[in-house]
């Protein structure tokens, strides 16, 4: 991967990144929630999750410059850290949550299973994907 | 027989066969591992490290707690256990292992069998489980002794120093242990700031698994008047407290990824003790209360106590149960408060007393056993004035918010 096709990348990124995490702030301090399309800002700990999104936004965006020096991946890795923590946290919850079948048995229905998965998500779900540009980047640059 | 030339010569040897010289290049991991102890990169990383702690204790704790333990417990255990038990619904062994005849769940009848096996299987085991496993985890990979470099700074305003975070994290599963970790710090002064604040305001995964199920919305609150107290309490102890507090001097080893038989093992071990010193008092607490609440002895004290509780702490009379039984163990006293009839900030109040109360029988022995009698008794006096002052000015936030 060319070094300024991933720095343009993560700029961009680095910068949604930062706006959700100060979105999820606001909406956090303010003790509301936010649904559009598939996202969906609410839920606990959200000051917490504000919190760790605005830093990994800031750490993408601080690596940019010299991305492919060690000590500015290292932020840029680290910033991935951070949101796959909060993304798979969400994806073990639904997964826990999706098994038990509540008030009708011990096992979920399968209706019920499947609609444990359906939208709208948190921020760091939908962020996921695009965030493993990072594992690419890295793969590459060591091969 | 070798003489000093020849150690030397062999000492030369065996370095020209092991060690290779060049120049060093930094890889991917030795950047990660200087950026995560950095405070300006490293505390974010170490939220974000405490938030997955938190959120997977959460999430697994409600899976097996509210997902299959409730139900098992609630449906099957306890309508069956009122149906075939040998002994009258009006007998006082009936009232003792079974609890309320009328109960519609494990939470509410407080018997030994009822209440007791559910607060140690259902509640706490899973909190128990996924606190300790993350905890495993974080020491295999390398992570512990950064969180420890990161804090430093701070742990040293309250006499302590980075090493600190060990007993402390080790406290959230089970104070007795952490109170054995307190070794790990140097001086005499620092060891007795240590196990008397982690006593009195580091909740241990047993109460954390309880009160999440008894105040779900507030035990971020609660945690955050702990951490609070836990910080103003150690800053007043190193004040007082004649000793030395020394630097910190840790040799950080790399990152490394935990192996799951190590992981599994040590998870082992730890569970293990917990069904050894945990069992036996919850039993047991549920046996002495049910006695005592059949011999009137906990209408008495409740009588008796009624003015201090309701009038300096704010609490009903009817918690005085939960007090006592909080000696032997604080879940089971949680559990306990929630079949008490309070208002929210009550709930929250009571919640912090039976959490900064004597600490239960384990840790309370403990304390005696590594600080001495005068240790001890240090730990005490700070106790009972903790108790009072901190539980006190809870007391008053309410009336000054106007909810109380």
């Amino acid at each position: 991967m060319k070094n300024k096709f991933a720095s343009v990348y993560f700029s961009v990124f680095g910068l949604i990144v930062l706006g959700l995490g100060i979105a999820e702030l606001i909406i956090g301090i303010a003790g509301k929630s936010f649904t559009w399309s598939i996202l969906e800002i609410s839920g606990g700990l959200l000051l917490w999750k504000g919190i760790i999104l605005f830093f990994a936004g800031f750490f993408y965006l601080s690596s940019v410059k010299n991305l492919s020096e060690i000590h500015q991946l290292a932020k840029n890795v680290m910033a991935s850290v951070m949101l796959w923590t909060i993304a798979g946290m969400q994806i073990f919850a639904i997964i826990t949550e999706s098994i038990p079948g509540g008030e009708e048995g011990w096992i979920n229905t399968w209706e019920g299973f499947l609609s444990a998965y359906s939208p709208p998500y948190i921020p760091a779900l939908i962020l996921l994907p695009f965030s493993l540009v990072t594992v690419y980047y890295v793969y590459a640059r060591e091969k | 027989m070798l003489d000093v030339e020849q150690r030397w010569e062999l000492i030369d040897k065996i370095a020209k066969r092991t060690i290779k010289f060049g120049k060093y290049r930094h890889t991917l991991q030795d950047a990660i591992a200087e950026i995560t102890v950095k405070p300006l990169t490293g505390i974010p990383i170490a939220i974000a490290v405490l938030y997955g702690f938190w959120a997977f204790f959460v999430a697994f704790a409600r899976f097996s707690t509210d997902g299959f333990l409730v139900k098992l417990f609630d449906m099957h255990w306890l309508p069956w256990l009122q149906e075939v038990f040998p002994a009258g619904k009006e007998s006082w062994l009936y009232y003792i292992f079974v609890g309320d005849p009328l109960a519609e769940n494990c939470f509410e009848a407080f018997g030994m069998l009822t209440s007791g096996l559910f607060v140690v299987i259902g509640v706490v085991l899973p909190a128990i489980v996924a606190f300790y496993l993350v905890l495993i985890v974080l020491e295999d990979s390398g992570y512990l002794p950064r969180l420890a470099v990161l804090i430093d700074t701070v742990l040293h305003k309250i006499g302590l120093h980075g090493y600190a975070i060990v007993p402390s994290i080790l406290s959230l599963g089970c104070n007795v242990p952490a109170c054995t970790a307190c070794r790990i710090l140097e001086t005499k002064k620092q060891r007795f700031i240590m196990r008397t604040i982690l006593a009195i305001f580091i909740p241990c995964g047993a109460q954390l698994g309880i009160m999440l199920k008894v105040i779900p919305e507030t035990v971020g609150w609660v945690i955050l008047y702990l951490l609070a107290g836990y910080f103003i309490l150690g800053f007043i102890l190193s004040r007082i407290v004649p000793g030395e507090s020394p630097e910190l001097l840790l040799d950080i080893p790399s990152y490394q990824r935990p192996t799951f038989s190590n992981v599994g093992r040590k998870l082992w071990v730890r569970t293990s003790s917990f069904f050894t010193t945990a069992i036996p008092f919850v039993l047991l607490g549920v046996i002495i209360i049910n006695v005592l609440h059949l011999t009137g002895v906990i209408d008495w004290l409740a009588t008796g106590l009624g003015p201090l509780l309701s009038g300096w702490f704010g609490v009903p009379k009817e918690t005085v149960g939960a007090l006592i039984v909080a000696f032997l163990r604080k879940d089971l006293a949680v559990a306990q408060l929630s079949a008490i009839e309070m208002t929210k900030y009550q709930m929250v109040t009571s919640v912090v007393l039976v959490s900064i109360y004597f600490p239960c029988i384990a840790t309370f022995v403990m304390l005696l056993k590594e600080g001495g009698v005068k240790g001890f008794l240090g730990s005490l006096a700070a106790l009972v004035a903790t108790v009072f002052l901190y539980g006190g000015l809870l007391h008053l936030i309410w009336i000054l918010l106007g909810v109380a």
